[in-house]
């Protein structure tokens, strides 16, 4: 079952409504969408297998990244805001917040009566502290890139947090939800960096009972958890199978209950299994192909059109994605954002390709190595598929994988051509600032496009969703003209779970999981 | 030579090897299909009128990469050993003629490199010098040669004291005439036998390389890095993993068997 | 044997060790990204990077890393991993129990099929009993581990077979049955080309030991078979499988490392492959010493062991 996605972000004249919502929904159960039926009465109690096969080697919420590491922080801690299955942001820590006139001062109100799993209460203190933190380069945090606007975080009083921004930046609330923007206490920021490591302490659902990363890493029920009745499991226990096979493996036979990422190769075998149920989320995440615009040859946009058309992208989707997932023009946006514009489709022909090579110059076709990391091997496939399908345009591609960190010390951001491979973003400026304006946090096609930039910027601060509207969708029209990179896909999230486990499901973003509303009904 | 003949056991492992070396010296030539070209409308089916051994995930013809795997995978196997070989004989001749506190030197380094287990050795070098065929096969002829050269060197000392080596210097022969026509010519007997055996574990470590994703990388034909490529459709067309992992085990014990039949035929006091 | 000769022994293999220490240090230095780089990955600018690298201490020269390391371990200070933030020994040291657990079952049964499995193939020498198990033993060695492992788990694991759990690790001190079900497919994997080889190596030294002369003399003397066997050939034949098993702890230690991957055993094979991957250095250097070590003193202690069995062996 396919899940489809309308929306992404809220119009600012919907925020400033929405603040009447929001203390209404403080009371209820934050996250609408995950949804079971209505005649169901949650059961109490249990305990949730995970299987996952990387190992979760951090809980630093801060700059943790790894596919197993979130929804162990999901468990752990919480944000001011957290994105529900509906994109738009809802309570956490804050149950309410409000923005002046021109959105560039926010005020958050904390919800009371907050502790931390160690007993010590949550204040603005905590959240000043935990922003403080993401802001300082020396943490290198994840979060950091998202909250750029932000130019001073203050606790107005022992609940309430303001921040103020440099600009007008409508989309706050969504950028506070960032999965690596959970809160931290003060104390443990201040204390050392192995606690933040090994000793989460968050206010979250679950709290930590025990932790080897190199096998079993449990969780048990935060009963001081600040939303009543929740979570329903006693405990979860995410395990680690590093070796793909005796992952599914164990799943299939009923030792897990919930398989975290599903295999394309393994997604049709897993979802018939009697006893098990696969889901497929629609995602905007992507594997790109970077051509820099500052060397030969794909300094002539030709030479990266005559590319883009020698991709065939449905076979691309067929083959290396079984299917699931959908075909990209190269716009970075995928259907699921806000202000997306309809791309023009891209044909597969090479003679059209061949053609244009020659008008830019290389009659004869080009000769070019494409670097893939190793990690994931996604990128290895995808350039493998793409070196045959554009060989009759007369591109002779030579692959050259290496293990990641060669990669990231020599290539990334540095190679002319290589495949790279990015999540999904909450909000098109997310996507824009990440990776495409001239000062972007991980800019790495040389494209400076002052245009592209300046539109950016104002689209940032335009109170007005139309003007937004159009703004952004100068923007991508900017972006299929000079086509930065090649995106030929987006990438289903695939998971599953077993009869008998209610409520499992996972954002598009990959980062947020609501295991809090996960059930089990074993008879 | 009539008694290698006799072992049925040898004359299986000549014949494997036989086959192993066509597919080296000829596969490309006679494969049917480009190793790389795929074909999507037929993927990972089993064996059919078109693709003799099936296809892969992308479409490819098994039988085809498997032609072309051959020679790297045999090739990295034979080369490895082949450089060990030499490097190690070097080492140890050395070492066993010249005696004295060199021999005492060379023994502690080598008793050093032999102290860390095979793939361990190997995966280490490997590391540091960055993943791909070339880095692989450097890294195991490196693991091997301690080995190879302590062979060598027991070899060259059991034969320093043999009657034909005291009467040649009784003789009065040069030094070289004694090493060159006496001493080489018998120590190499073990030497190419422990070789040939060893060609056998180059192949395996180099298909454990490639599963680990350290050794050949993609789209390489090697037949380590089809098993590891495979593993996941594994239950989709078992063809996939028992084709090229088939190839491998056929090779290893091909030059496994073949090496013991020599290891008989060299050594007449063993009785079998 | 003498003492001087056990202290040289373990003199050499000290010696040995700090080659392998030094070795190690070296190779890592060379590497082309460091433990920075894959802490913080794609998700790091430059100037994080420095950062990181500042706080873990490697932007210094390497022979002041060496010696800071080298003084710890003394020390009994083994450092802490880069990438996990726990202290190294207690890392490395859960994890070799639970490879010593792996590697011992796996030895053990390997000795006590692949004896009597040689001395059977010897008695019956050129039956169909011995070419069977020539057969099996040829097979065994052919078959890389993970290729070995890959057909076990899915013939005889996970809902296919059903039978026996599709990897993963209970400690023997949890529970008893759980820890065995666990470990009888890895355990069997990496056994299957131990009892290849031992079994053949058995075989031939037996063979040999029952066509020698002394073997004659003794049926000649008009001893029962069984006792020929069990006082005569027996004790001759099993020194050098010692020297072969000692020499086969070293494929052992290798094939512990896939083997470990492919059933999700928390154990050093593991852990080294992270850690490679992950270029943490303090963890990479204990595990090879540990690894190294573990070698060199099965190596003596197999050496001690032929001594006593054969008493022509002087030392």
């Amino acid at each position: 079952m396919i899940k489809s996605l309308k929306q992404f972000t809220k119009t600012r004249s919907e925020m400033v409504r929405g603040m009447a919502v929001a203390v209404g929904l403080a009371a209820v159960l934050a996250l609408p969408g995950t949804g079971f039926a209505q005649n169901e009465t949650p059961k109490v109690g249990g305990v949730l297998k995970i299987a996952h096969s990387t190992r979760i080697a951090t809980m630093n919420v801060l700059n943790l990244s790894g596919p197993a590491e979130y929804p162990a922080i999901d468990m752990l801690y919480s944000g001011l805001t957290r994105i529900g299955m509906d994109n738009h942001p809802h309570p956490d820590l804050a149950e309410s917040w409000s923005a002046n006139s021109d959105a560039t001062v926010f005020d958050f109100k904390l919800r009371p009566n907050v502790t931390f799993h160690d007993g010590t209460p949550l204040t603005s203190g905590d959240v000043v502290a935990t922003f403080e933190a993401i802001q300082d380069p020396a943490r290198g945090a994840s979060a950091r890139s998202v909250l750029t606007m932000v130019e001073k975080v203050e606790a107005i009083d022992n609940l309430t947090v303001r921040f103020t921004l440099t600009v007008s930046y409508a989309d706050l609330p969504v950028a506070v939800a960032h999965a690596n923007a959970r809160i931290i206490s003060a104390k443990a920021l201040a204390g050392p960096k192995e606690n933040l490591e090994n000793k989460p302490n968050g206010t979250g659902p679950f709290k930590l009972e025990s932790y080897d990363s190199s096998r079993m890493t449990r969780l048990v029920r935060n009963d001081n958890y600040f939303i009543e009745g929740v979570p329903y499991l006693d405990a979860v226990e995410l395990h680690l199978f590093p070796d793909l096979t005796a992952q599914s493996a164990n799943y299939l036979s009923g030792n897990m209950d919930v398989l975290l990422a599903v295999e394309q190769a393994d997604y049709d075998r897993i979802d018939k299994a009697p006893g098990s149920n696969a889901l497929r989320v629609a995602s905007g995440r992507f594997v790109n192909v970077v051509m820099r615009f500052d060397q030969k040859p794909f300094d002539d946009v030709r030479v990266r059109k005559a590319l883009a058309m020698s991709i065939d992208r449905q076979t691309l989707v067929d083959v290396i994605l079984e299917g699931l997932g959908r075909p990209a023009r190269d716009n970075i946006l995928s259907p699921e954002y806000a202000y997306v514009i309809d791309s023009p489709e891209i044909p597969y022909d090479t003679a059209a390709a061949k053609q244009l090579l020659a008008d830019a110059g290389y009659p004869d076709g080009i000769k070019i190595d494409l670097v893939a990391s190793n990690r994931p091997a996604i990128r290895g496939q995808v350039a493998i598929a793409i070196k045959q399908m554009a060989l009759p345009a007369g591109f002779d591609i030579n692959v050259k994988s290496m293990p990641h960190d060669t990669y990231l010390a020599n290539y990334w951001r540095k190679g002319n051509f290589y495949m790279a491979y990015w999540g999904m973003r909450s909000t098109p400026d997310g996507a824009f600032t990440l990776l495409l304006t001239s000062d972007a946090s991980y800019e790495d096609t040389a494209w400076n496009n002052k245009e592209f930039d300046a539109i950016v910027a104002k689209a940032r601060s335009t109170p007005d969703d139309s003007e937004r509207a159009q703004l952004y969708a100068e923007a991508q029209k900017l972006i299929l003209r000079d086509t930065p990179y090649i995106i030929p896909f987006f990438q289903d999230v695939l998971t599953a779970s077993r009869d008998g486990v209610k409520g499992w499901v996972v954002h598009p973003l990959n980062r947020v999981y609501y295991i809090e509303s996960v059930w089990l009904d074993r008879n | 030579m009539s008694d290698f003949v006799r072992h049925p056991a040898g004359v299986a492992g000549a014949i494997l090897l036989t086959i192993i070396a066509l597919a080296v010296l000829f596969g490309p030539l006679v494969a049917p299909y480009d190793p790389q070209a795929f074909h999507t409308t037929v993927r990972l089916q089993g064996p059919s009128a078109d693709h003799w051994l099936g296809t892969d995930q992308f479409g490819r013809d098994l039988l085809s990469r498997l032609l072309f795997g051959a020679r790297s995978t045999i090739a990295f196997g034979v080369g490895a050993t082949m450089i060990s070989v030499i490097a190690g004989s070097l080492i140890g001749v050395t070492a066993g003629v010249v005696g004295g506190w060199i021999d005492s030197v060379i023994m502690r380094g080598l008793d050093g490199m032999l102290a860390v287990p095979d793939l361990l050795f190997v995966l280490l070098i490997v590391t540091m010098l960055g993943a791909g065929t070339g880095e692989a096969m450097l890294a195991v002829s490196i693991a091997f040669t301690p080995g190879m050269a302590r062979i060598s060197r027991s070899s060259v000392l059991s034969i320093r004291t043999r009657e034909y080596v005291l009467a040649a210097v009784a003789r009065g022969e040069s030094q070289r005439y004694i090493i060159l026509s006496e001493v080489i010519p018998n120590a190499i007997g073990p030497i190419i036998v422990e070789g040939t055996i060893r060609v056998s574990f180059a192949i395996m470590i180099g298909a454990t390389l490639g599963f680990l994703g350290m050794g050949a990388q993609p789209p390489s034909t090697e037949w380590g890095l089809m098993v590891s490529e495979a593993r996941q459709f594994m239950y989709r067309s078992p063809w996939v993993v028992a084709v090229p992992g088939l190839a491998i085990a056929v090779a290893a014990m091909g030059f496994n068997l073949f090496g013991d039949a020599l290891r008989d035929a060299f050594d007449p006091r063993r009785s079998r | 044997m003498s003492l001087g000769y056990l202290t040289r022994r373990l003199f050499s293999v000290l010696l040995v060790l700090v080659i392998v220490s030094f070795a190690v240090f070296a190779i890592t230095m060379i590497l082309p990204g460091n433990a920075a780089v894959m802490i913080l990955g794609e998700y790091a600018t430059e100037d994080q990077l420095l950062a990181l690298a500042e706080v873990l201490g490697l932007n210094r020269p390497w022979y002041i890393q060496y010696f800071e390391w080298a003084g710890n371990i003394l020390q009994a200070d083994w450092g802490m991993s880069l990438r996990l933030s726990l202290p190294v020994g207690e890392v490395v040291g859960d994890a070799f129990w639970n490879s010593a657990s792996l590697a011992v079952t796996a030895l053990g049964t390997v000795i006590i099929i692949a004896i009597p499995l040689g001395i059977l193939a010897a008695l019956y020498r050129g039956s169909k009993v011995d070419l069977g198990i020539g057969l099996f033993a040829y097979v065994g060695t052919a078959m890389p581990e993970f290729v070995t492992a890959t057909l076990l788990l899915v013939f005889l694991a996970g809902s296919a077979g059903g039978y026996l759990p599709a990897g993963g690790f209970i400690a023997p001190n949890e529970s008893f049955p759980g820890f065995v079900s666990h470990v009888i497919l890895p355990a069997g994997t990496l056994g299957l080309i131990l009892m290849a080889h031992i079994a053949r190596q058995v075989r031939s030294e037996m063979s040999d030991v029952l066509a020698s002369d002394y073997i004659r003399a003794a049926r000649l003397k008009g001893l029962r078979e069984r006792t020929v066997i069990r006082r005569h050939a027996l004790p001759n034949s099993l020194a050098p499988a010692v020297a072969v098993i000692s020499l086969d702890i070293g494929y052992l230690l290798g094939g512990i490392i896939v083997v470990e991957e492919i059933f999700a055993w928390p154990g050093l094979g593991r852990l080294l492959i992270y850690a490679l991957e992950n270029r943490d250095l303090p963890v990479i250097q204990a595990i090879t010493l540990l690894l190294a070590a573990v070698y060199a003193l099965s190596n003596l202690f197999s050496d001690l062991v032929i001594a006593a069995l054969d008493p022509r062996v002087r030392y």
